[in-house]
């Protein structure tokens, strides 16, 4: 075995970590506190190591340590994935200027990750994955490689088995913490990379995992092409073919314009980046090949995309510059329609099981024009990538929101003043209203669970707030009228209702029918949502 | 002889006018590009139909009237050697009666020895059509132009009118409101309150979570500024909601009494492409608007 990390060990360790996180993905997945389907740690943690390990890239292992960092930062998604890239950071800065590390160097490198992790967490909570880290990395020793990761592991596996002792909701739950699980995992693969344990690729690459999956049946023997083909593209301007000083982008700008619609295109460097939708990319891509070389290149007929958001191609600069720019994130075709509705300007779709990465929330950002960008993550597991993202982004003073559920971010958006000049003011009355909305979710249980005096049975539907079980039935309907007496319905001024993908319309009807009777001072409004997961979202006000 | 003239955006109806020996001036809308006269180019305002169109969607314009117009409505009265008091929507809302003016002017001109009374309502559909009536009713006792126009002085600002829209993108394209938020406020039952001020201007004074509160908030104007509500007409206007008018009204009459002259009207196209389906004012007599 090794006695050093160079930096060719050091992307193998990433691969392997993530070839081993992949295989027991789902265990950590469901190593969920809540008996819904939710944050998908292991999911989270796999794509955001992904992120870096495609990153990786260098000569010495300061350099890849650095790129897998950076990689990560930009793929974090989830609370866990932003932590975890953040171990990578600290990873990288106590790797920094090396080209090789032995333990003593990769011991303290370990204790960068520590404090690097401890520093990007508000209000550190023990008995998750930080402690899981933070007691290896001090019940780590040994001179050799072998040795301090043998204890290394030993330590984790330790300090993993405790967290139920440390936080009640996952000794409840009968559960070990999910993201020090995954962390485990990742540190268990390292192990096996320095012992010479290479994997093949796992079962599905990144890119299958990030990009939703093509409806090819959309597009048939019979269909006619009637939305042409998203086309896009950098290409790279080489001397041999184009006078790069004197290239003028306008021009084929202009050109693109007149040949394509929905054309964004612009210039970094040598790089000339374009989007375009057309009926003939062939016309498009020879016309630009006159001035280059494709680095990469993407056609898709729009017949089986149409329906999917295209908010990330939308270029800013086609765009006057608004005071606000409004940025959430939904799942479910229904109710992504509504939220743009009320004027949110981008749409990352998303939420509780499908966590955007920071990257996603910076191609948002850079679709919008604005001196200030609001954005309602809507999901505490999706608050971190946002606030990651809003930190690295420079052209807009962007705000993240606590908004924690739905409601709360759709309450917030309806009621935000877009002629307000005081962006603090519209940013306390968010607050202020986000506070007086209460959520109320009903979904199938996933597992027999108890909780708040309600006694969950896998595969029944279940009615909760925030994290507590108020409603259990075998009837999603009476789930559903049991969840909002419980939430003091009666009391509220206004109900809005998201009805579910697996709704059917006649019990939507029936069940807005009996609300009616039930609530006769309460406005409510039914809207089809269409979102997974959640069969009814519940917004009292 | 004195010619009373009212306009179609007080809500009042031909069969009212009729019945009150009004002349209607009908004030056009605009849907598709086709222009659209009131009781002219149909006889009934099917308010459901025009609502509905409303709620998918299209969004009627107006227009002010030509002097052209003014010209053609009044001049065969003064040759007849008619007078005439016209009772008018508010002109805080319209240009259209800085056009009607110089047509007036230009006609008083032509003919010297006529007179032209105007009661400014100022106000729209429930507020209009209350003192409209009211002016029926002193048209009605003999009271003559000039009486009738001190009347309006003393008596016109203690009509206040309080209202809430359901979808605030009507009044938002038409810019009729001040104060208004740009929120989308109307989607998630958010409800601004509207008044119209001493000049028959819209101003915006406040906002209701759910219509319950909403109805009730305007409910509470009625006893707050109310002054001898019993001894005029409440005239509830709506714009295709029936049931929320049938329930301001249960709720007035029940802290009034049932004998309390509530009249509910049906807010006219004209007003209601500028304030949308499911609006609710109240309009009553008061120490104020």
């Amino acid at each position: 075995m090794s006695q050093t990390i160079n930096s060719t060990l050091y992307s193998d360790m990433l691969r392997q970590g993530a070839a081993s996180l992949y295989k027991d993905k789902t265990v950590v997945n469901d190593l969920n506190v809540f008996p819904i389907p939710d944050g998908d740690t292991g999911d989270n943690m796999y794509m955001t190591l992904k992120a870096g390990e495609n990153a990786a890239k260098g000569n010495s292992l300061g350099d890849i340590a650095h790129e897998a960092a950076q990689g990560m930062l930009m793929g974090a998604r989830g609370n866990s994935g932003v932590i975890l890239s953040r171990i990578f950071a600290g990873l990288a800065k106590g790797l920094e200027g090396r080209d090789s590390a032995d333990a003593a160097t990769f011991a303290s490198a370990m204790r960068s990750a520590v404090k690097e992790a401890y520093g990007a967490i508000p209000v550190p909570v023990e008995g998750t994955i930080i402690t899981v880290l933070r007691e290896g990395a001090e019940g780590a020793k040994g001179n050799s490689l072998e040795s301090y990761f043998d204890s290394l592991l030993e330590a984790m596996q330790t300090s993993l088995d405790h967290t139920p002792d440390k936080l009640d909701v996952l000794k409840q739950a009968g559960v070990v913490d999910s993201g020090g699980a995954g962390l485990l995992c990742i540190f268990r693969g390292m192990n096996e990379a320095l012992h010479g344990i290479v994997s093949e690729e796992e079962a599905a690459p990144q890119a299958a995992a990030a990009a939703p999956a093509l409806d090819l049946s959309k597009f048939t023997e019979d269909s006619v092409l009637e939305f042409g083909y998203c086309t896009e593209f950098l290409l790279r301007l080489t001397r041999a073919k184009t006078d790069i000083e004197h290239f003028d982008e306008k021009e084929l700008i202009d050109w693109l314009e007149a040949h394509g619609e929905s054309v964004v295109a612009f210039r970094d460097g040598t790089i000339f980046k374009v989007h375009v939708h057309t009926f003939t990319p062939g016309e498009i891509l020879n016309h630009c090949q006159q001035y280059g070389e494709f680095l990469t290149l993407k056609i898709e007929n729009m017949a089986l995309q149409h329906h999917q958001e295209s908010n990330k191609n939308n270029a800013s600069f086609h765009k006057p510059k608004e005071k606000y720019g409004i940025v959430t994130v939904a799942a479910g075709e229904g109710l992504i329609a509504s939220f743009k509705e009320i004027g949110a300007d981008v749409v990352i779709p998303g939420g509780q099981t499908m966590n955007p990465s920071t990257q996603d929330f910076i191609q948002a950002f850079e679709s919008i024009n604005a001196d200030t960008i609001l954005v309602f993550p809507n999901n505490s597991n999706i608050k971190m990538a946002a606030e990651q993202a809003a930190g690295l982004y420079k052209d807009a003073d962007v705000r993240v929101l606590p908004s924690t559920t739905i409601g709360e971010g759709y309450y917030a958006i309806a009621s935000a003043d877009r002629d307000c000049p005081d962006a603090e003011e519209v940013i306390e009355g968010a607050k202020s209203i986000m506070e007086s909305v209460a959520t109320g979710m009903v979904s199938r249980a996933i597992r027999d669970a108890e909780g708040d005096g309600v006694k969950v049975v896998e595969g029944d539907f279940v009615g909760y707030q925030g994290k507590s079980i108020l409603s259990d039935s075998p009837s999603r309907k009476e789930a559903a009228t049991a969840l909002l007496e419980r939430m003091g319905s009666a009391g509220r001024d206004v109900m809005l209702v998201f009805t579910g993908e697996a709704v059917p319309a006649d019990e939507a009807e029936a069940l807005q029918s009996e609300l009616t009777t039930r609530y006769p001072n309460l406005e409510i409004m039914f809207n089809r949502g269409l979102q997974p997961i959640y069969d009814y979202i519940f917004v009292l006000c | 002889m004195l010619t009373f003239f009212s306009d179609t955006d007080c809500d009042i109806t031909p069969k009212e006018c009729a019945q009150y020996g009004i002349k209607l001036i009908s004030m056009p809308y605009t849907v598709d590009d086709k222009v659209i006269y009131p009781y002219v180019d149909w006889q009934e305002f099917d308010a459901h139909a025009f609502y509905d169109m409303l709620r998918r969607g299209t969004m009627p314009t107006t227009s002010a009237m030509s002097e052209e117009f003014y010209v053609k409505t009044f001049e065969p009265e003064f040759a007849a050697g008619n007078d005439i008091l016209y009772a008018h929507f508010s002109s805080g809302t319209s240009n259209t009666f800085t056009i009607m003016d110089m047509a007036v002017k230009k006609l008083l001109e032509k003919y010297p020895g006529r007179k032209f009374w105007h009661v400014d309502t100022l106000g729209i559909s429930a507020l209009a059509y209350n003192v409209v009536l009211e002016v029926a009713d002193l048209v009605k006792a003999g009271k003559t132009g000039d009486e009738i126009v001190e009347w309006a002085k003393t008596e016109v600002p203690k009509f206040p009118m309080y209202f809430f829209a359901d979808d605030l993108k009507f009044f938002r394209r038409s810019g009729r409101v001040s104060g208004l938020a740009a929120t989308m406020g109307g989607l998630i039952g958010i409800r601004p309150i509207i008044h119209l001020n001493d000049e028959g201007k819209m101003v915006s004074i406040g906002k209701e979570t759910g219509r319950a509160k909403a109805i009730a908030r305007l409910v509470q104007y009625v006893q707050d500024l109310g002054d001898d509500v019993k001894g005029h007409r409440v005239v509830i206007g709506h714009s295709d909601c029936p049931d929320i008018a049938a329930e301001a009204e249960r709720q007035l009459k029940a802290i009034y009494g049932d004998d309390l002259r509530v009249v509910t009207t049906v807010v006219n196209p004209t007003i209601g492409s500028h304030c949308g389906p499911n609006g609710l004012g109240i309009c009553f007599h008061a120490i104020h608007r």
